[in-house]
Order: structure tokens, then C-alpha cells, then sequence
């Protein structure tokens, strides 16, 4: 997965710039996550959508067809979706599993309609995360996804909503928007926030819920 | 579908529609004008010219959803009735954009609060920009028509819980508020307009204008996008437009090019621009892109001791113009004050957070009531708008700075919005913002956001109301259309949508937007068939 002379490269390319100030101006974070991701796709990570799953690879045995998320950028949302919903997803660890798995899922079907400039921002956020070297210096994430614990998960997600910098910030933002959304909006989750769906009385009354 | 639906009835009776995601070869059409948008100018127009006896074709790039799509579901709708499924922000991610694609464009999707234009902005318009005809009085026959054109009317029922208590608040706080109009007809009061009205009631561009111009024998092409306009010597000789695959969005590779005598484009705000832009139209003083405007929104949100189940009734009712004009047109900023509808998916994707405490705020939704405030941009030489620009695709974004004259009318924003929710008796109230926490009392929410960063990306802000960007005027140096949406250097384009507008309207758009396009279609087909 992780070319250790990509790592290295980059390594010594970043380590001449001031990466706070670098940061802090819009331009030098996009010029910056450009770098990344060519630098992830050079290397080798999973670039490409991960298509159907089958149970080997992945807790997640079902038929949807990935067409944006790549396994690594699923292995991301398997360790965040924890941290940001935990105990509002079932304990029983099947359920649970299922929960997340429709999540990520509805994720991937959101992202396929936002377009080829927000995917390509958000190709580059995803890379910026799960490309080693920069997993480590800009999300201070210290191991691989899969092994990332809960707290971990939380602390990362809580560094980037308190920090200073507002390309972290807009990261923070992005991540939690399409996963809440994801998430809340589901069928299976309406009942988390009290509500009880459209009024049955307009379904019951309206042609296009009428399955003739 | 049932036979009651307008776009069924009229998809049986022979009206001329093409879904451009089936077409397989690249084809030519013409006629005598091309409409480009299918939103609440691009609707106006054509009927009006259709009906006028000219033949039309309209261009959407989003697709034809009716009835038989609407059914509540917030990840369909959001997923195929708006702009980039819903996630288009500025250039740099801070603020969110709602906006519609499809057809019917944002009608489809808004929430039916109908405004005639402020008398005090259509002053400032004749003051500033040499906007005189378009006068109060001038225009006063053309919003009525237009009232009539999409049945608007004060909202008859009472109005839900969720505006009802920005009501409570100003009275308690001695702020005038009023019942909004609305553009319904036999409206259910469920509270899904954003998602695609289910009822039919909502007397949008999709129920009223384009059955209306396609009962005239108008054309429309869905799913087509319009990329260029080709000019010849001084005059547009063609669009050039891609069909779209299955998928809505990227394109098949199948083109279609339509010629005609008049093109008028409606793409709205951003879109408008960005067609302008990619087409290379003269343009000697570089306006096209330049002063765009959103009306930036901010949020509080309240618990409140008795359900308020946001999610239900007619999304806007009440309204406050208590702050809008109160320190002049081009005072400190103004705003108003009104009350978005709460779904859980939209109400999760804009209450930032994570965790326990977005799952605790998510579990009281019911409870939870929101105020937005909308700010009047425009007015005020600190508050020159945003850009629009193209992206290495061809593709239109938005760059809008917040100067320290929008910070601080969004933070008196802040303040005046915990105000109301603590006086009609919120048991606490937060800020849409990433460092605010739940305050439980008025003194505290006020400490708060005096010392609160008022920061881009940490301010949650939004907007649902684009506007300018091929803003009108008298004058060619800084404007790009006359005050009849006439292009200034290219005899045969006009601008019928949000993006001719100088500065925000001070009040939400569609009905300045009908008006303003049902006056400009009327002087086009007079022009047209002489
Ligand atoms: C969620 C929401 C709620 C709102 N609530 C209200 C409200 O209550 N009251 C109110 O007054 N206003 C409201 N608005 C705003 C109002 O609907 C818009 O201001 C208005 O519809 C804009 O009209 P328009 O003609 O400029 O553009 P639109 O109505 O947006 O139509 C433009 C159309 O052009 C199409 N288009 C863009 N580019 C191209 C291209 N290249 N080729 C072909 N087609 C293209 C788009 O897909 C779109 O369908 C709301 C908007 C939203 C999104």
C-alpha cells in the first residue's frame, strides 16, 4: 500500500516549507493537497472506486457498487463513522456493522452527484488522510485506519473542528457534513432525531406512493 | 401518474420534450429564440414569448422531476434536484449554496416566501445605477401581475410552531413582524417545498410558466447543457450545448446545437456568468462575474419547552423586518429575519459537530427551533460582493469574502436572534457556529458572541439567494445589461434571472425575479414580432 521512497520524497519536499503558514492561505492548501494526491497516486494507493465488495476485503457484504470511495477511503469512514455517531449505532456488533456499512454506502451514492470538481476536492482530502506520510504530519494519525481506536478517531476529528487553520476547519466540516447527512437522513436513522418520516395520512393520500 | 398532474397531462397531450440523456446523435434546431434555464426567468420568458406567437426552445441541464419524484425523501431529492447534489460551496468551502437544478430550476425546490422588491431598494437601484424606470410605481403593475401569474398570497393558516415562535419573540421584544405571502394553491401545509412540492400546490416556474410555454408549442431539452454561446461578427449565431449521460452529469458527448434570432439566458446567478464567461462574450470593462451577492445567512438554534416539530407546516410563515433598513439603505449592514425548515438530514449537515453532543442535539430535534438572519449585501462600498470565476473544467465558482462590515452585521445577527429565541422562551439556545455551545440564558448567549471568532469556515454560513454577477445599469463601464436585461455590447442576448441584480434584493428573490423578466419578455416579444 505505502511506497516508502514516495513517503520519503515528499518527506524532504515538505520539510523545507513552514507547513503552518503554508496552510493558512486557500491557494497554498490546494496547491498543497494537489501535491498529495499525485503523490498518493503515484505511489500506488487504492485510487480506484472499490466496485462491489465482497466479504474478504471488507466487514461489508452487500451488492452496492462503490463508484467513488476507494477501500482506503472506506477503511477512513469504518474508523470515523464510530467516533462521530458510537453510541447512537446499534451494539449488536451484525446491526452495528450494517449500520455503518449503509452509511458509508449512502455516502458514496451522495458523492457521485456532487460533481467532477468537489469529487476532485474531495479526492484530494481523502488522499491527504489515508497517504501515510500525510496521515501522520497533517491529521497526526499515527497508525493505519483499520487500527485507528475510537478516541483516536474522536481526538482527530476534535483537533481539526478547534483548529486555527481554516483549510483543517473546511476538512472538519466536510467530513462531518456528508456523513451527518448520510446518516440522520437515512430511514433506518429518522428515529434518532424524533422524526417520524412524512405524515402518513399525505402518503396514504398521494398518487406517487400508490404502488398500483 | 394520476391525470391531475400538469407535467403528466401535458407529457400525454403531445407537448414537446426531449430528454436529452437519450439522444445517440449530435443534432441541430432552431427557432426564433433560445432560453437557457428553466428557473423563475427562464420560465417567465418563455411563456411569454410563446404565448406571443414566437417559437422557443429551452435548455435545462438538470432534468424534468414532477409528481411522480416527489416523495419526501431529502438523499433523492437533494441528490437530483440541486446544484452538485447539494454540496456547491464558495471557492473556498465557507459558505454553503443551495440551489436547484432542474426543471424548474430553484422554484422547484424554494420555499414560496414571495416578496415584491423593497420600495428602498429599487430607489437605491434608480440612485445609483440609473435604474429611474424601474421605479416602485413602474414596477408595481408588473409584481401584481405576477402575484396573479403564481397565486401569491399572505399565508391564510397559522402559521407552524417553528415561525410562530420568532413571532412570540418580537412581540415580546416590541420588533414588528408580518405573515408572509406565499405562491401556493391548495397548499396541504406538509412542509416538504424543498424537496419537491408533492401536492402540486406550489405555483413555481414547474406548475405555472413552463406548462404555459409548452401549451404554446415551446420546446424543451432537459438534461442539456448549455457550454457556449459561438458569436458571428457582433451577433450570437449559435448555442452550443451538451447532452448529459445517464447519470445527469457529465456529459455523453452527443451535442446539440441550436440557433435562433434571440437567446436570452436565465442559467441564473453563477450559471448566467459562468455561460457568459466560457463563451467569451465582449465584455470590454470586465464585469461579467463581478458583484455577485448572496444575502449571507446565519443561524441560532433554540430547544424549546414544547414541541416544535420543525419538519412539519409550511416552512415560512413569519417574518421580521424589524433590522432590515433600520440604519438606512447603506448604513451598517441590515438584515431579515426569518425561519428555515428543520429535516434531520439537512438540520445534521448544518448543525456542525460530532459525537455525543450531535447526537444529543439531533435526538431533540423535535424541539429544536431555528431563525436565520439574511444579510443585505450590496449596499455599501464595504460590501462589494464575490466573483465568479471559471475552474480549469469550464465549470463556475463562486469567490465571496466576508469583510468586517458583513462580520458585524452577522454578529448583531447573532445577538438579536438569541434575543428572540430566549424571549419566546427557549430553554437554551446555540449558534451555528463550530466553537458555540448551548447557552441557557440570554446574558450568557450575549457574553458569548461578543467574544466568539467571527471567522470564515468557523461562522457556519449559507445561502439559498444568488444574485448579480451580470449586474444591470445604465452604464456599460460597470455594468453588463441595460434595466431592460438587455446586453450591453451584443444586440441579440438578454439576461432574464438573478444575476442581473446590482445588489442583493433585501428580500428573498423570486417574485422580483417573475416581475422583472415577465417585463423584460414582454418589451423582447414586442421587439421580436414587429
Ligand atoms: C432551498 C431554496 C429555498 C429558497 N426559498 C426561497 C423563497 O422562499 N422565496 C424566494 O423568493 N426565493 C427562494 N429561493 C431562491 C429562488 O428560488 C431563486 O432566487 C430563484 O429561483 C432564482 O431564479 P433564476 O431564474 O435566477 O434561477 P433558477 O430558478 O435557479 O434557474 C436557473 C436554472 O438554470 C439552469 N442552468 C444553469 N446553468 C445552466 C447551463 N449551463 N445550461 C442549462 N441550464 C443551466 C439551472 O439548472 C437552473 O435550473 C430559494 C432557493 C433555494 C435553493
Amino acid at each position: 500500500m505505502l511506497d516508502p521512497s514516495a513517503a520519503r520524497s515528499g518527506d524532504t519536499e515538505f520539510a523545507r516549507l513552514d507547513r503552518r503558514s503554508f496552510l493558512k492561505s486557500g491557494l497554498g492548501g490546494t496547491l498543497f493537497l494537489a501535491t498529495v494526491s499525485t503523490t498518493a497516486g503515484l505511489s500506488g494507493c487504492a485510487t480506484a472506486p472499490a466496485g462491489q465488495l465482497d466479504a474478504v476485503d471488507t466487514q461489508m457484504k452487500t451488492s452496492y457498487q462503490f463508484r467513488f470511495l476507494t477501500r482506503d477511503d472506506i477503511e477512513l469512514f469504518e474508523a470515523l463513522l464510530p467516533a462521530m455517531f458510537g453510541p447512537a449505532l446499534p451494539e449488536q456488533p451484525q446491526a452495528r456493522r450494517l449500520a455503518v456499512a449503509g452509511t458509508i454506502e449512502r455516502i458514496d451514492a451522495g458523492i457521485e452527484n456532487f460533481g467532477p470538481a468537489n469529487q476532485q476536492e474531495l479526492r484530494r482530502l481523502f488522499d491527504l488522510l489515508t497517504f501515510g506520510f500525510t496521515r501522520v504530519t497533517i491529521a497526526r494519525v499515527w497508525s493505519r485506519w483499520p487500527n485507528v481506536s475510537t478516541t483516536d478517531a474522536n481526538a482527530f476529528l476534535e483537533r481539526w473542528r478547534t483548529s486555527g487553520i481554516g483549510l483543517f476547519n473546511n476538512g472538519y466540516i466536510a467530513l462531518t457534513k456528508i456523513s451527518n447527512v448520510a446518516f440522520y437522513g437515512g430511514h433506518d436513522q429518522w428515529h434518532l432525531s424524533g422524526y417520524p418520516g412524512p405524515p402518513q395520512w399525505a402518503v396514504d393520500a398521494l398518487p406517487q406512493f400508490k404502488t398500483a | 401518474m394520476s391525470l391531475t398532474d400538469r407535467i403528466a397531462r401535458g407529457l400525454e397531450a403531445g407537448w414537446k420534450v426531449t430528454d436529452a440523456t437519450t439522444l445517440t446523435d449530435h443534432q441541430t434546431h432552431e427557432a426564433d429564440v433560445i432560453v437557457i434555464g428553466t428557473g423563475a426567468g427562464g420560465g417567465t420568458t418563455a411563456e411569454i414569448l410563446a404565448k406571443n406567437g414566437l417559437s422557443v426552445i429551452l435548455v435545462e441541464e438538470g432534468r424534468l422531476y414532477y409528481q411522480k419524484d416527489f416523495t419526501m425523501d431529502e438523499h433523492s431529492a437533494y441528490a437530483s434536484l440541486y446544484q452538485e447534489g447539494m454540496s456547491r460551496t464558495t471557492q473556498d468551502g465557507a459558505i454553503a449554496i443551495l440551489q436547484g437544478r432542474c426543471v424548474g430550476g430553484s422554484t422547484t425546490v424554494n420555499w414560496t416566501s414571495s416578496f415584491r422588491t423593497p420600495d428602498q431598494t429599487l430607489t437605491y437601484w434608480a440612485d445609483n445605477f440609473g435604474l429611474d424606470n424601474l421605479s416602485p410605481e413602474a414596477m408595481a403593475p408588473w409584481f401584481e401581475g405576477r402575484e396573479q401569474r403564481h397565486t401569491v398570497a399572505p399565508w391564510q393558516t397559522p402559521p407552524n410552531v417553528n415561525n410562530d415562535i420568532l413571532r412570540q419573540g418580537c412581540e415580546q421584544l416590541g420588533y414588528s413582524w408580518q405573515t408572509i405571502p406565499r405562491n401556493v394553491k391548495g397548499c396541504w401545509n406538509l412542509g416538504y417545498c424543498g424537496v419537491g412540492c408533492p401536492t402540486n400546490a406550489k405555483q413555481g416556474a414547474l406548475m405555472t410558466t413552463i406548462p404555459g410555454a409548452l401549451d404554446h408549442q415551446a420546446r424543451l431539452f432537459h438534461g442539456l447543457r448549455a457550454e457556449r454561446l459561438v458569436m458571428d461578427q457582433d451577433r450570437i449565431d449559435h448555442l452550443q450545448a451538451s447532452a448529459m449521460g445517464a447519470d445527469g452529469i457529465t456529459p455523453s458527448g452527443v451535442t446539440v446545437t441550436l440557433k435562433a434570432r434571440h437567446f436570452v439566458v436565465a442559467a441564473s446567478a453563477i450559471g448566467s456568468p459562468g455561460l457568459l464567461l466560457r463563451s467569451d462574450i465582449p465584455d470590454p470593462h470586465a464585469r461579467v462575474g463581478k458583484r455577485s451577492f448572496i444575502h449571507p445567512v446565519n443561524a441560532t438554534i433554540a430547544q424549546m419547552p414544547e414541541k416544535v416539530d420543525p419538519f412539519y407546516g409550511a416552512p415560512q410563515s413569519i417574518y421580521s423586518d424589524e433590522f432590515n433598513f433600520k440604519n438606512g439603505v447603506d448604513g451598517p449592514a441590515g438584515f431579515k429575519l426569518e425561519v428555515p425548515p428543520l429535516h434531520p438530514g439537512m438540520s445534521a449537515g448544518v448543525i456542525p459537530g460530532h459525537g455525543p453532543e450531535q447526537i444529543d442535539a439531533m435526538a431533540g430535534l423535535p424541539w429544536t427551533q431555528s431563525v436565520i438572519a439574511l444579510m443585505r449585501d450590496g449596499f455599501h462600498p464595504e460590501s462589494p460582493g464575490g466573483t465568479v470565476t471559471l475552474r480549469d473544467d469550464g465549470s463556475p465558482v463562486l469567490d465571496y469574502p466576508i469583510t468586517d462590515y458583513l462580520w458585524h452585521g452577522l454578529k448583531q445577527a447573532y445577538l438579536t436572534m438569541a434575543e428572540i429565541q430566549f424571549a419566546a422562551g427557549a430553554s437554551k439556545v446555540r449558534l451555528v457556529h463550530l466553537d458555540s455551545n448551548w447557552y441557557t440564558s440570554w446574558g450568557e448567549a450575549r457574553a458569548a458572541i461578543n467574544s466568539i471568532a467571527m471567522e470564515p469556515h468557523r461562522v457556519r454560513l449559507f445561502t439559498a439567494h444568488q444574485m448579480g454577477g451580470c449586474s444591470m445599469g445604465q452604464d456599460p463601464q460597470t455594468s453588463v445589461v441595460n434595466g431592460f436585461g438587455e446586453h450591453h455590447q451584443v444586440s441579440n442576448l438578454s439576461v432574464h434571472d438573478a444575476s442581473v441584480f446590482p445588489t442583493s434584493i433585501g428580500a428573498n428573490p423570486q417574485l422580483s425575479i417573475y416581475a422583472l423578466a415577465a417585463r423584460n419578455s414582454a418589451r423582447l416579444a414586442a421587439k421580436l414580432t414587429s
